[in-house]
């Protein structure tokens, strides 16, 4: 029990984060979503644009530690 | 009588008191004065007090719909500072907190450029003691960059203030442009403290560094007062849009790699800046409500996620994230209140992030700015990935802990409470908000195209954080620092400063010797001269050879 809690609890999180994710998509199809930019109405279009973006700052973000990251006691020495 | 008293300077006056007060009850004593500073609320619009100095008239007491609801949310972040370092013995750090709010609020009622200039040194110079506060040898030095960078702000704001008078004989706080060359004094002189990119790294540098308390009461109020001298003399200007847009843009890739989790709040802070300031360049009605309503939710909930990362350092003696993880168990109020705080600022519905920020994409998209649009819209995936997730993930969560450590003290449960409570009752009664907006404006954002639009941005890239930690993609977190616009005048100026000045020192020393060596001849040649037997029948002395010497030469120079 103790020792599994979060990987459950993560599990489980994961689970329903899913189940909305798939009822958003659904929902789209229910009725005419209006946006600014006809192009956002395609279905799906900000679930697509969130993932997308979410993936491309974390694997920039990543590949930035390159050039950005120094040690920790940089600016003491 | 109350209402010709400056607001925000009874708060002053009590904070050079609260050394005579008795510990137990300097606390009420800093409520008390807050209390009778919010007076000022009932007073109505209008200009309340104004003083010649000098031949020019200075209105030090003026509020209209802009200062209403700022003054509004300063004093309540006042109140939440307070309980939130309600267990705190620092006489230094309450002195100062009280004093930088007081001169905060005192701020926002200034009329012209140099009352205002007055009060934006008192913010400058009573929040570096928050800093210092922090009493630790990184803090201390970071102080005195924070010291340099906010005095050299008010500076510039002085220059165009003096340069608006000359030119144009007013000095009151108007509508600027950036054709003029004061207009563009007191741009960067509010850039500065509104952290434009590349002018931003103070804010980074010093905040995190504070004490657990002090960083509460600095996101409040510095940043939102620039914000507020924007909206009040640049509203309309075209590159705040631009520059609102890369502000909130950049700072995300930054806060992803940041280790120190109250740094990565403050490169959120940063970002939420960045949308404020987009609403003030696009100037509409609808957007300049969206700007102050975004300050206003968020000086809330970014309060509430810095008092949650404080009661976390205050217990595990770290913000480290590398450091942290499975806090959930042992500080659960603070790990509900922290994911409140983090839902707010990534603007799920029914939170009040979700609010304030659709005034201002609302007011983008009505204009058809598609680009900058989804700027904003793609950093929005950025807040939910920082702020959103990183904060309570790495803090509360990622994986077990082995040490045990306490629930937050009482009063800063309270606190955080207090703050979740209003990030809740916003969301979900927005009407209340937008009622103190400074324009009337009919607005809905609970509409069903935007929920789910909204919702499905969010999920999504939630599962994209799943989906990422799962085939191990997420970036660990490495004890690191991470470089930022600070580094200019951290490492490359005394780069090139150092060994410049190096440089110059030997040539200076060496121009020196040389001019010693030159005299001491002279003098030896004189000397001599004053002691042999020719001229000692004629002049007295040595030193009357040389003013005859000395006249002989001027002599000389002015025939030539």
């Amino acid at each position: 029990m103790k020792k599994n809690d979060l990987k459950s609890m993560g599990k489980s999180f994961t689970k329903y984060i899913l189940i909305i994710g798939a009822l958003l998509i659904l929902l789209d199809f229910t009725f005419h979503r209006h946006e600014y930019f006809s192009f956002a109405e395609i279905y799906g279009f900000p679930a697509f644009f969130g993932f997308i973006s979410f993936v491309f700052i974390v694997l920039l973000g990543k590949w930035l530690r390159k050039f950005l990251m120094r040690k920790e006691d940089y600016y003491d020495q | 009588m109350i209402s010709n008293i400056i607001p925000g300077l009874i708060m002053i006056l009590t904070s050079f008191l609260l050394p005579t007060i008795p510990q137990y009850f300097r606390h009420p004593a800093m409520l008390l004065s807050v209390g009778l500073s919010a007076l000022s609320l009932f007073n109505g619009y209008g200009t309340f007090l104004e003083w010649d100095v000098l031949g020019l008239n200075l209105i030090f007491y003026q509020s209209d719909s802009l200062t209403f609801p700022f003054s509004i949310i300063f004093h309540i972040a006042a109140v939440l500072v307070i309980i939130f370092s309600w267990h705190s013995k620092n006489l230094m750090e309450h002195m100062a907190t009280l004093a930088y709010a007081g001169s905060a609020i005192g701020a926002l009622h200034a009329g012209d450029f140099f009352s205002l200039f007055i009060w934006w040194e008192a913010t400058a110079l009573t929040s570096v003691f928050i800093v210092f506060a922090g009493n630790t040898k990184a803090a201390r030095d970071a102080a005195m960059r924070y010291l340099i960078i906010q005095v050299s702000s008010g500076v510039l704001l002085l220059i165009g203030a003096c340069l608006l008078l000359y030119q144009t004989g007013n000095h009151n706080l108007t509508v600027l442009d950036l054709t003029t060359d004061f207009g563009i004094f007191i741009f960067i002189a509010f850039g500065i403290k509104a952290a434009f990119p590349f002018l931003n790294g103070w804010l980074q540098d010093s905040y995190p560094e504070s004490s657990v308390t002090g960083t509460v009461a600095l996101s409040a109020f510095t940043t939102k007062l620039a914000i507020y001298a924007l909206a009040r003399t640049f509203p309309g200007t075209d590159s705040l849009i631009w520059i609102g847009a890369i502000m909130t843009a950049f700072p995300v890739f930054f806060a992803v790699i940041e280790n120190d989790l109250r740094r990565v709040l403050s490169f959120s802070l940063n970002n939420q800046l960045g949308f404020m300031v987009v609403g003030i360049g696009i100037g509409t009605e609808l957007s300049l409500n969206g700007t102050v309503a975004h300050a206003f939710v968020h000086i809330i909930y970014k309060a509430l996620l810095f008092m949650s990362m404080g009661a976390v350092l205050y217990r595990a003696g770290t913000t480290k994230a590398s450091e942290l993880g499975g806090l959930y168990k042992y500080m659960p109020f603070t790990t509900i209140f922290c994911i409140i705080g983090a839902m707010s600022i990534s603007a799920f519905p029914l939170f009040s992030g979700f609010v304030a920020k659709s005034l201002i994409m609302s007011s983008l998209g009505g204009m058809g700015m598609v680009l900058i649009y989804f700027v904003l819209f793609f950093a929005s995936a950025g807040v939910l990935e920082h702020s959103g997730i990183k904060i309570p993930y790495f803090a509360f969560f990622a994986h077990e802990r082995k040490s045990k450590v306490k629930e937050a003290p009482i009063n800063m449960l309270i606190a955080m409470g207090i703050s979740a409570f209003l990030c809740i009752g916003i969301g979900v009664f927005p009407k209340y908000l937008y009622q103190i907006l400074p324009y009337t404006v009919e607005y809905q954002p609970y509409t069903i195209d935007h929920v789910i639009s909204q919702l499905q941005l969010l999920v999504f890239a939630i599962i994209a954080f799943l989906f990422l930690v799962k085939f191990k993609l997420y970036p660990s977190e490495i004890k690191s620092t991470v470089l930022n616009s600070d580094w200019f005048y951290r490492k490359m100026l005394p780069g090139i400063g150092k060994p410049l000045f190096k440089k110059i020192g030997l040539l200076t020393e060496f121009i020196y010797e040389n001019l010693r060596f030159f005299f001491r001849m002279i003098l030896n040649k004189s000397h001599k001269f004053s002691n042999s037997s020719y001229i000692k029948v004629t002049t007295p002395s040595f030193a009357a050879t040389i003013l005859i010497s000395i006249l002989f030469i001027m002599l000389l120079i002015v025939l030539l």
